[in-house]
């Protein structure tokens, strides 16, 4: 495609209409609940935009994030935003190798220079001058700095980038940080998961093509059109929590009935994402629809929680005389609670029950 | 693959009558408005907590107009008026055939059935290209049946 052509004149030329783009931003506006209105305004501007040059850099990661943003698309609507981007670095996607894939990131960043966007998935590791990966020779720190240095903007996807992720997980063996942390004076979306919807990831583009300038993000710098509202708040089995009707175990009969998987350590609650109405694979279904507690894996440092099927409520450690006296708490009564919780945490491991909300009410 | 492994969970298939009175109400309120000043509306149905059993008490509810149109662009769109003249079901299907995007328009016509001026002018572009091409063959053909025509 030349240069110089739009993406209008570039679909025009396939043969495919402008209504491509209405019908597209109409999508885009019902994902990232944008006013309906907005939807053929921004099909005229997405019409009128160039193709966006997108270098992709892949570092301490398990290319699961690559997976979900390429497995989830067949040649229609979804597809369309591979016609909008002009991805040229991707070391596992580009038929070129070696020395000749890093030309052509350096050839994109010359051309380019200034208006391209990095889409970084995986954490850096900084320890020991950031020997524990590197690509062509290259640490990824360093590559990391160069590709940025003349960059529009940096989007790391996945909670990896995001927040270091695994890699970050205690101990951290390789020192594994976020993008974040690393990139000063570019903005940075952070587009977590593990891995991240892929709409969340195909949406936040074509946003920065539609308007020329980043969504609106939250604190932790995530779209807030897929991270505004928690897993909980649109989860369908919330009627079951108001009603106070929880699955104890995952083959009860509250299990069996679709109720409430909050006592067997769902995470909706703290977790901000669209799962539970994007949904995966198509729109299947989402790991709660199919019978699992959330992992909160959108959120940081989601693997050091204290586990999966703990319940939200549990301490995550014993109560100690210490921690009872610094909340205010006299000693005789920490150390009897403490013990208290021991107890019940034994007799459940016993019995493979799981901590209830109700075992801890009644030991409070 | 929904067919063949179906999921169902309590709690999904009932409806909520409320949210679909409320929806109705919109569609009222902005036909209304399209009649006395003309100015369109919208409702995103996808952005919407809608169960299956909403839609269908809903479709009930608008009924079936005069028009279906069917679009072939990136996969499959329907436009249909509802039993309301200027109330609008617009649907978009992605891949897989499912609902990407679900919109009530409340308007003369949607956009979406429209021919944009850019596709038009370039239509005239190469309907005029075409004409040439079909002109300069007939004169070919002539030339052909008359060897010794001129120029």
């Amino acid at each position: 495609m030349p240069a110089h052509e739009t993406l209008g004149e570039m679909l025009a030329a396939r043969g495919i209409s402008r209504r491509a783009f209405l019908k597209y931003t109409s999508w885009l506006a019902t994902l990232m609940a944008l006013p309906p209105g907005m939807a053929p305004a921004m099909a005229e501007e997405l019409a009128k935009a160039k193709r966006q040059s997108v270098i992709w850099l892949s570092f301490q990661e398990c290319t699961g994030c690559t997976e979900s943003i390429t497995r989830s698309f067949s040649p229609t609507l979804e597809d369309l935003i591979f016609n909008f981007i002009s991805l040229d670095y991707h070391h596992t996607l580009q038929a070129a190798s070696g020395e000749a894939a890093e030309h052509a990131r350096e050839a994109a960043m010359a051309e380019n220079k200034g208006k391209y966007v990095v889409v970084v998935d995986g954490s850096v590791p900084v320890k020991d001058g950031g020997i524990y990966s590197t690509i062509a020779g290259i640490s990824n720190l360093q590559m990391l700095e160069e590709t940025v240095a003349d960059s529009l903007a940096v989007i790391a996807v996945g909670t990896c980038a995001a927040y270091g992720g695994i890699p970050h997980a205690n101990p951290n063996p390789t020192g594994a940080v976020a993008i974040s942390e690393l990139v000063k004076g570019k903005p940075v979306i952070n587009i977590p998961g593990c891995p991240p919807i892929p709409e969340a990831m195909t949406g936040t583009i074509a946003y920065l093509l539609s308007f020329g300038k980043l969504p609106d993000l939250d604190t932790l710098g995530r779209p807030l059109a897929f991270f505004g509202e928690s897993i909980h708040d649109r989860c369908y089995r919330r009627p079951f929590y108001e009603r106070g009707l929880f699955a104890k175990d995952f083959d009860d009969e509250g299990a069996r009935s679709g109720w409430c998987l909050f006592e067997v350590g769902c995470k909706g609650p703290i977790t901000y994402n669209a799962c539970a109405t994007l949904k995966w694979n198509g729109g299947v279904s989402f790991p709660i629809q199919s019978g699992h507690g959330c992992l909160g894996c959108s959120e940081p440092d989601f693997w050091d929680k204290g586990g999966f099927y703990r319940p939200l409520s549990t301490p995550l450690r014993d109560i100690t005389p210490t921690a009872a006296v610094a909340a205010g708490i006299g000693a005789a009564a920490g150390l009897a609670a403490g013990a208290l919780h021991r107890a019940i945490k034994k007799d459940a491991a016993k019995n493979h029950h799981t901590v209830t909300v109700d075992n801890l009410e009644k030991s409070s | 693959m929904n067919e063949s492994l179906p999921i169902t969970c309590a709690g999904e298939t009932t409806g909520s009558g409320s949210l679909v009175r409320a929806i109705v109400a919109e569609a009222a309120a902005l036909l209304a408005g399209l009649a006395e000043t003309g100015e369109t509306g919208r409702i995103d149905l996808a952005g919407l907590p809608l169960t299956e059993a909403d839609k269908a008490a809903l479709e009930e509810l608008l009924g079936a107009g005069e028009v279906v149109a069917e679009i072939a662009v990136v996969g499959r769109s329907t436009v249909a008026e509802t039993g309301h003249a200027g109330v609008w079901w617009v649907r978009h299907y992605g891949s897989d055939d499912r609902i990407a995007a679900e919109v009530l328009e409340i308007t003369r016509i949607p956009e979406i059935l429209l021919s944009h001026p850019a596709d038009i002018a370039a239509a005239a572009r190469r309907l005029g290209d075409t004409l040439g091409t079909a002109s300069a063959g007939a004169t070919d053909a002539i030339k052909e049946d008359r060897p010794d025509a001129g120029p």
